[in-house]
């Protein structure tokens, strides 16, 4: 009870907080339903009770904020119902729609106690924030971005956001590294928290790390295996999804669940249902490389071998073809040759004896010319020996005359003849003079004379004047 | 070239030659020389199947020193 002193009424604290207990306990007699955010669960392991921070914001400003407390039993089945209803367990920043009632405590002070928490609530908002993720990447028209990256013809370089101990990144690896047709695939792990709140900042930095060197990577497989479907609204988150809808490379999910895609999956560039099925897609990229190169090879090489065996055969019956056709036109020409030989030998013998034949005909004829020839040729000369005979008689006889004229005119030109007709000759030395200059004076000189000589010695020489 | 050749291109020549010697549009003269090419392209495919020339530290130490923005 109070007690006054100095006229003033002085309680204690314990008065004050049990009038406080006590106000509250009569005015709030029921439980009621309250909507809140849940900004921190809470959860104290050791104790196994929840101390739950509930707040109510206005745009991002707290409007209202009351500590709560969550018993562990309430806890329990509250958080086994969500695993049931959402996949999610009781998490950090959902939307609760709880039944709650007032306590006052005078060592506590003022909370709510859950009661329940009604999960269908709580999905629908997650569903909502799904849908809205969804509209806001479309929006933003970035929904199909990582689908619309090239992916190469061997995916080989792989960036793999997993969880090096878990079952689903051990399946990933043992199909890729174990194929049957020796395909080489370059991995690197990029460990990472794969659900739950704590996935988005530790996926998105992995991401972020992986930007920084994607020249040396080919794709990006973010691989989540074992764990159950629970804590996988994480991939409904906008920032999560974003980074993978704008991520340069193309990412494939593997994230292993059997609930309804999330956002993340939906906008990855391929999502396989389990790792081990991208491994398998991974594998079928290798064999879409793989087969036509080996059915390039075989097609080649059957083809070649057709090519040669088609060219041969053709070569084949061309040499044939060419044999026999050069052989006909052989024979043709033997048998020409043959008919023209004998054609020559006949008409060599034809021109043989037309030519003997015209031979002796000119041989007749020469010899009958001959003789007509001969014949006249004797006539001729007989006719000839006549007048030659008859003519050099008559030329004979005149010559005979003439001689005698000859001989008469020489009988009287003799120096005896001279001589008589008084006329004589002097001689010098036994030599007739003719010419004066021959002699001088005092030179004996014969003179002759038809009865004889005298003899006579010069007296005078007188040379007659020539005119 | 003979090396440097990109998979991607050499998958590419190897099926127009494909598509040549199927088509018929090759001939005796030229199928040494296509043939000789398809053996090359083949090879170069073949081993990118089965060969990686990436290496962890390299990309250890890239990731390390932060400087490098290739964006």
């Amino acid at each position: 009870m109070s007690e006054t002193i100095n006229n003033k009424t002085i309680f204690s604290l314990l008065e004050v907080t049990k009038s406080i207990q006590k106000t509250l306990a009569e005015r709030y007699k029921t439980d009621f339903w309250v909507k809140a955010e849940m900004n921190k669960l809470n959860l104290y392991r050791h104790s196994g009770h929840c101390y739950p921070e509930l707040v109510e914001k206005q745009g991002e400003k707290v409007v209202a904020q009351i500590r709560s407390v969550l018993w562990k039993d309430d806890y329990v089945r509250i958080n086994n119902a969500f695993l049931k209803i959402l996949q999610e367990p009781l998490k950090d920043g959902i939307k609760i729609l709880f039944l709650a009632n007032i306590t006052f405590d005078p060592v506590h002070g003022l909370s709510l106690r859950i009661l329940d928490i009604d999960a269908s609530y709580t999905l629908g908002d997650l569903e909502k924030e799904k849908q809205a993720t969804i509209q806001r990447l479309q929006l933003e028209g970035i929904f199909d971005q990582n689908k619309k990256r090239s992916l190469p013809l061997l995916p080989k370089r792989i960036a793999v956001i997993s969880v090096e101990t878990s079952k689903g990144y051990a399946d990933f690896i043992k199909v890729i590294e174990s194929n049957n047709w020796n395909y080489t695939f370059f991995h690197m792990l990029f460990p990472s928290v794969l659900q739950g709140e704590k996935a988005i900042p530790s996926i998105t930095r992995q991401l972020a790390s992986i930007k920084k060197v994607k020249q040396h990577f080919d794709v990006v497989a973010i691989i989540r295996g074992g764990g159950g479907d629970v804590g996988l609204s994480c991939y409904n988150n906008y920032i999560l999804a974003k980074e993978i809808a704008l991520f340069p490379l193309p990412v494939i999910t593997g994230i292993g669940h059997a609930t309804n895609l999330t956002v993340s999956e939906m906008i990855s560039y391929e999502n396989a249902i389990t790792p081990t099925k991208i491994a398998e897609y991974l594998l079928q990229k290798f064999h879409n490389f793989a087969v036509p190169v080996q059915q390039a090879q075989d097609i080649i090489i059957d083809e070649s071998q057709q090519l040669l065996s088609d060219q041969n055969i053709k070569l084949r019956s061309y040499t044939q073809l060419f044999r026999s056709v050069v052989e006909n036109k052989l024979l043709y020409n033997k048998s020409i040759i043959k008919e023209q030989i004998q054609s020559i030998v006949q008409q060599s013998g034809f021109m043989f004896k037309n030519e003997r034949s015209s031979l002796l005909k000119i041989i007749a004829d020469i010899q009958k010319d001959a003789i007509v020839f001969c014949k006249t040729s004797v006539l001729n000369i007989e006719s000839l020996t006549e007048r030659i005979r008859s003519t050099s008689t008559g030329f004979l006889k005149n010559n005979n005359l003439e001689m005698e004229h000859i001989k008469k005119n020489i009988t009287n030109m003799s120096p005896e003849k001279v001589l008589q007709r008084g006329y004589s000759i002097t001689m010098f030395n036994g030599k007739s003079i003719s010419n004066v200059s021959d002699l001088k004076t005092g030179d004996e000189i014969k003179t002759i004379i038809l009865t004889g000589e005298i003899n006579s010695t010069v007296n005078t020489i007188k040379e007659k004047e020539t005119t | 070239m003979k090396e440097k050749m990109d998979y991607t291109e050499a998958f590419e020549e190897l099926q127009t030659i494909v598509a040549e010697i199927e088509d018929g549009e090759i001939s005796v003269d030229e199928l040494s020389e296509k043939v000789k090419r398809a053996a090359l392209l083949i090879k170069i495919c073949k081993a990118k199947l089965t060969s990686t020339e990436e290496d962890v530290n390299k990309i250890l130490k890239e990731l390390d020193s932060g400087a490098d923005e290739k964006e």
